[in-house]
């Protein structure tokens, strides 16, 4: 995500900056830690005077720092955080061109309606974003498949032995494990449900949630655990970007000889959003941007949105965030050459989907 | 089948639990003191094997006696600078050791863990595995390669260990310590060498159960925590300072969680040291093979 940032930052202050200024970022790391969260949104807030919030990672970290930002009403864009509880809070700082939580349940409703599976076994984390995204996909396969058996198990994230939570699988395998977690522990578990014959195998989908495959560490850490696995994303080469977009991934692959994922474009925009508003604002106070992000078209470097108003989960959120299904066939596979299975202009085509063997 | 199974991987569990605590239970059999970065020890080994396999482009096998090198090196490092005050000036310190070592053993792990995550940075590695069998059918278990080879080198590891402190001169030192220090340097020994010793010793098994795990549990700045947790239990649940006390309460965890997450539910899959470190305490103060006490 940092490079993402760098990016624009370069891109924008080589153009003249906003409105005559150059822009300076200032990073806090959270280490994903939501204490750690707040008191460096309260710091980059009082002592940084930051005219706005972007990069946060993580929604307990994105709950714990919405409440300083709104607090002192400053403009907060949420980058990679995905639990709607973000959304359903109402705050009018907080905007959101990041991914949410029932918009991938969506997806994977979709998907395992249409691979016509009858019992699914859900891992999430024990965090905002897991528990979250686990009940949101409980709530979607409700209304598109009413008769799939579904329950979830949440994991303590910070643990490293799942061992025990993937054996009794073995003896009734699932049609399909969903995985709703984070790195690292997200990898571990990936592991334990291969080295345990469980997922991906002849009878079980596996499922990702969590968009780890265009990670960059994805490969390093999951080896075989990683074939066959059904992956959703919000990024894939194949799906098509504005020319922007085009440029952001031109220049990270120069910068760092990897694929462009979509935490570079999100990034990218989160920074972007914040630009043009201050454009459009001509003014860095507080109130101003917040009502041009809230009133203008934007034309970033995943797609052009309008951020919703509407209350609940659609509050301040690009609603129709572009996602794709793709599947990993073979280790180490780059994304780019992965199964497209569906796209933005591409409808869901599961019989593209492999079975392990 | 699957009792059958939870047990196994129970034990599995439990030997690489021993690993970890048989280091802790020796310094505190030594210095009487919790080593509350003992963890780390565990991450430092984690890294020095997959990074120094992937740095050196060497074989696995060439990388793993890195991590105890590392943690034994470091392990000498921290007693010999910070854990000395401890009984170096014996009379001031006397009566706030225990302060002391909380402190500066708590302090020493924040510092490991934000150095590694600025230097190495907070993204998982996977270690490269020392077998190539992703996995295998053994029974009614399934394992990896990996696990299984990590098994087997734990125990070796902690049989060689205790036949060490039982029957070498080395071993019969660090139990004279650990009985009476003051006694021990009477008779000629010296305790702050045997002290040395120990920790080194126990940062290089710490290291190298990191080491024999980063094929299974990627090495992150913060993977130290987890076992070190577990370790704490174990030593409390065995009796402060009894290896064989430790090694069997390593099995008991490791076997309990096991059923406990399948039978009850795995949401409180590592709450059931504690709750049955509670319970033992309760009946057992001084834990499975502890003293009660002894005055002389």
């Amino acid at each position: 995500m940092k490079d993402g940032l760098e990016i624009v930052k370069d891109m924008v202050n080589k153009q003249g900056g906003v409105n005559g200024q150059q822009i300076t970022l200032i990073y806090e790391d959270d280490q994903g830690i939501p204490e750690k969260g707040r008191a460096a949104v309260e710091k980059l807030i009082t002592r940084d005077k930051v005219v706005a919030i972007v990069g946060p990672h993580q929604s307990s970290n994105c709950l714990a720092e919405i409440e300083v930002a709104k607090r002192y009403d400053i403009p907060y864009v949420n980058t990679n955080c995905w639990s709607d509880d973000i959304r359903k809070k109402g705050y009018k700082q907080v905007f959101n061109p990041a991914n949410y939580n029932s918009r991938v349940a969506f997806a994977m409703a979709e998907t395992l309606s249409g691979l016509g599976v009858k019992r699914v076994v859900a891992f999430c984390e024990n965090t905002d974003y897991g528990i979250g995204q686990a009940k949101a996909v409980a709530e979607a396969l409700k209304k598109k498949s009413p008769n799939v058996e579904y329950h979830f198990e949440t994991l303590d994230r910070t643990s490293k032995d799942f061992t025990p939570a993937i054996v009794p699988l073995r003896s009734n395998p699932p049609d399909a494990v969903l995985m709703m977690m984070l790195p690292p522990a997200a990898y571990i578990v990936m592991n334990q449900l291969y080295e345990q014959g469980v997922a991906p195998s002849d009878k079980t989908w596996l499922y990702d949630g969590a968009g780890l495959g265009d990670y960059p560490d994805f490969w390093q850490n999951v080896k075989e655990a990683g074939k066959n696995l059904i992956e959703f994303g919000l990024y894939h080469p194949n799906m098509g970007v504005p020319k922007l977009g085009q440029e952001v991934g031109k220049t990270y692959q120069e910068k760092t000889k990897h694929e462009p994922n979509r935490l570079i474009y999100q990034a990218a925009d989160s920074l972007l959003l914040v630009v043009e508003a201050i454009k459009n604002a001509k003014s860095t106070k507080p109130d101003a941007i917040i009502k041009a992000l809230e009133s203008m078209q934007f034309s970033g470097v995943r797609g052009s949105f309008k951020f919703s108003e509407e209350p609940g989960v659609s509050y301040h959120q690009w609603v129709d965030i572009p996602y794709v299904t793709y599947q990993f066939t073979e280790v180490g596979e780059p994304v780019s050459k992965t199964t497209l299975v569906q796209g933005p202009n591409l409808p869901l085509s599961v019989d593209k989907l492999k079975k392990a063997k | 089948m699957l009792n059958v199974d939870l047990f196994v991987n129970g034990l599995i569990v439990g030997v690489l639990y021993a690993l970890m605590a048989v280091g802790l239970t020796l310094i505190f059999g030594i210095l009487k003191v919790v080593n509350f970065a003992h963890g780390e020890f565990y991450m430092l080994g984690s890294y020095a094997y997959t990074l120094g396999a992937a740095a050196l482009g060497i074989s696995p096998w060439l990388a793993l006696p890195l991590a105890p090198v590392v943690g034994g090196v470091v392990g000498l490092v921290t007693e010999r600078l910070l854990m000395r005050p401890l009984y170096s000036g014996y009379s001031s310190w006397g009566f706030l050791k225990d302060e002391y070592a909380v402190v500066v053993t708590f302090a020493f792990s924040i510092l490991l863990v934000n150095l590694v995550d600025k230097v190495v940075g907070p993204y998982p590695v996977l270690g490269p595995a020392l077998v190539d069998v992703s996995r295998f059918r053994a029974g009614p278990i399934m394992l990896s390669g990996q696990k299984a080879l990590a098994t087997v080198i734990g125990v070796a590891v902690i049989v060689a260990l205790a036949f060490a402190v039982r029957s070498t001169a080395w071993g019969r030192r660090i139990q004279a310590v650990a009985q009476n220090r003051l006694g021990a340097s009477l008779a000629g020994i010296d305790p702050a060498r045997v002290s040395m010793t120990v920790f080194g010793a126990a940062g290089a098994l710490a290291a190298l159960a990191g080491a024999l795990l980063a094929p299974i549990i990627n090495a992150s700045p913060d993977v130290g925590a987890f076992p070190a947790v577990k370790s704490y239990v174990i030593v409390v649940l065995g009796g402060m300072g009894s290896m064989t006390g430790s090694i069997l309460a390593s099995l008991v965890l490791g076997v309990l969680e096991s059923f406990g997450a399948v039978y009850i539910s795995y949401g409180y899959h590592d709450t059931f040291g504690l709750v049955i470190l509670v319970l033992v305490l309760l009946v057992r103060p001084q834990g499975f093979f502890g003293e009660q006490g002894r005055v002389v």
